[in-house]
């Protein structure tokens, strides 16, 4: 499997102030990769760097296999990159600015630019100054994805967006995906890594300290679970606790009611297997068990790292 | 592709500023020149000028405004298109990296199939170009009105007016791009370009008061361009290369600073 993005040992100081303390991960050619962390994490300056808009202190970035200090323009004509805060104030309309960036990346297909505007709902023959911030976001998304780069690099894609057009923008990821093209993200946005991503990595104060395929980050995540039992066959509710609480990765236990029927809720974190085995021997009348709630995991993680030595 | 893609932005997009800076410019030519009968040549506006103190009538080069060519220099060349061709161009200058990356599009230019050294001779050649164009404005109807408005210029004189014209206006443009491509901050290369342009002119205006400050004649472009009056006597070309050599030198320090630093950081 080839690398697409890796950065080793990556730090960057402004001044005196350093926001990267050696940020490592690597991101697989074809995936998507996405970055989440609190603002101010060094998620934008992590992306600046690999696009030489910033220079690291220190640490090996390679992208696309290229140091970006040393790529060039060619490199670059590779990458669709979209900033985290797109500033478009020119008095021109968005077809006349996309086609002044088409003059300086990789080859557009014909007809490329108004597929994409089309899809986004994107009205190009506007000013670009008198565009809304959701639809300036969607020009930038154009810029980023009209020459079918190899590598994106999207720094907060969403932010902005309508949910039906963050949709039709997780529709886009999944297909440069299927074409091969390798995706970069950050977001703040969970359920958004959740429907994307492929691995996440998290960034916190300038330092990866997790790298989890989603479907890992899911695994660790934990689930509410309530449930009601009848009372009909002798069931009492400390009957019910003891038997929920010695299910393997079941916590949390309480007893929200227990005049009419027995109604507990836990928290699981783990495998459901061996609960759904245990609740058979319940009379339930009702079960919900939650999504993964990748939410507390990722706060977990986040809280993990305070304790670390700064 | 597209061959200077980054000039051709740069220059385009700001057409409607050129015509605004070409009509203010034509307005100065048709307020100042046709008046030179009733005003610089009159016996009358003579002893008014007289009547002045000497000191007024140096700093503001009226000394010389008895004659057509003289006239031209002081009003035209010297004091209003001298002061809308700098503000134009320090303008520009100020705009083209320094305010593009304050308002955070540069990041975006940069992450594209760039170098940050095409960036800046692009825009560079965008402000000479522009420039160019509003010097020969001036020059055209400088001659336009030579015949109706009875200045008697030299052609020839004119036109080497024109060059050190343009350079002065391109020394205080360039001086702005390269402090705004030096700091990323439209306001220092505004202030950087203001500078020079106003610096200039005091220095010219003080240092021809009296031999005891005569030095500040040396550290002033505008005495550089016009200190032997080139539509009365002819451009000092030593004086046009070392505007001109100036501003080329400034757009290649401006290059080679954003080539070597961190961009919106």
């Amino acid at each position: 499997m080839s690398v697409a993005v890796s950065a080793q040992s990556l730090t960057k100081s402004f001044g005196r102030r350093e926001v990267l303390h050696g940020v490592d991960f690597s991101v697989a050619a074809g995936s998507v990769f996405g970055v989440i962390g609190p603002n101010g994490a060094g998620k934008t300056t992590t992306m600046r760097c690999l696009l030489d808009i910033i220079r690291p202190s220190s640490g090996q970035v390679r992208v696309l296999g290229v140091d970006p200090r040393t790529g060039g323009p060619g490199l670059r004509r590779r990458i669709g990159y979209l900033p985290g805060e797109l500033f478009l104030e020119g008095r021109v309309t968005g077809r006349k600015l996309l086609a002044h960036y088409q003059a300086i990346s990789g080859p557009v297909p014909p007809g490329r630019i108004d597929a994409l505007a089309e899809r986004l709902g994107l009205d190009l023959d506007r000013h670009t100054r008198k565009l809304s911030k959701g639809n300036k976001q969607k020009l930038g998304l154009v810029q980023a994805f009209m020459h079918q780069p190899e590598l994106l690099i999207l720094d907060e894609p969403t932010s902005g967006l309508d949910p039906l057009v963050q949709q039709e923008f997780h529709g886009m990821v999944r297909e440069a995906r299927h074409r091969g093209q390798t995706i970069f993200l950050s977001s703040h946005v969970l359920s958004e890594i959740q429907q994307t991503v492929d691995t996440v990595g998290i960034l916190r104060d300038g330092r990866i300290i997790a790298v989890e395929p989603v479907g890992g980050l899911q695994a660790g995540a934990i689930r509410r679970i309530r449930l009601t039992a009848s009372k009909a066959s002798g069931l009492t509710a400390d009957d019910a606790v003891a038997l929920l609480a010695g299910v393997p990765g079941v916590g949390q236990v309480q007893v929200l009611e227990s005049d009419g029927g027995v109604t507990l809720a836990a928290v699981l974190e783990g495998a459901i297997q061996p609960l759904v085995r245990t609740l058979g021997q319940l009379p339930l009348t009702d079960l919900v068990i939650g999504e993964p709630d990748l939410e507390e995991a990722v706060l977990r993680l986040y809280e993990g790292g305070q304790e670390e030595p700064r | 592709m597209t061959t200077l893609p980054l000039f051709r932005r740069a220059f385009f997009d700001s057409w409607r500023s050129t015509l605004a800076w070409a009509a203010g410019l034509t307005g100065a030519a048709l307020l100042y020149l046709p008046l030179y009968p009733s005003i610089g040549g009159s016996a009358q506006m003579q002893d008014m000028i007289n009547a002045l103190p000497a000191e007024m009538t140096k700093a503001l080069n009226y000394d010389q405004i008895a004659t057509g060519p003289g006239y031209t220099q002081a009003t035209l060349f010297g004091l209003l298109g001298f002061l809308l061709m700098t503000i134009a161009s320090v303008g520009w200058g100020a705009a083209a990296v320094g305010g593009d990356e304050e308002s955070g599009q540069l990041e975006l230019t940069l992450a594209h199939g760039v170098r940050r050294i095409q960036v800046v001779l692009e825009r560079a050649l965008a402000l000479l170009l522009r420039v160019v164009l509003l010097t020969v404005l001036v020059l055209l109807l400088v001659l336009g009105l030579n015949g109706p408005a009875q200045l008697g210029i030299d052609a020839g004189n004119v036109a080497g007016a024109a060059v050190l014209f343009a350079g002065l206006a391109l020394l205080s443009g360039t001086a702005a791009l390269c402090a705004g491509a030096v700091s990323g901050r439209r306001t220092y290369g505004l202030a950087a370009g203001a500078a020079v342009g106003v610096l200039g002119y005091v220095f010219n205006a003080v240092g021809r008061q009296s031999p005891d400050v005569e030095w500040l004649l040396t550290l002033s472009p505008y005495h550089w361009a016009y200190g032997n009056s080139p539509v009365t006597n002819g451009a000092d070309w030593g004086a046009a290369g070392l505007l001109w050599g100036l501003s080329a030198a400034l757009v290649a320090l401006a290059a080679v600073a954003l080539d070597r630093r961190d961009v919106g950081a």
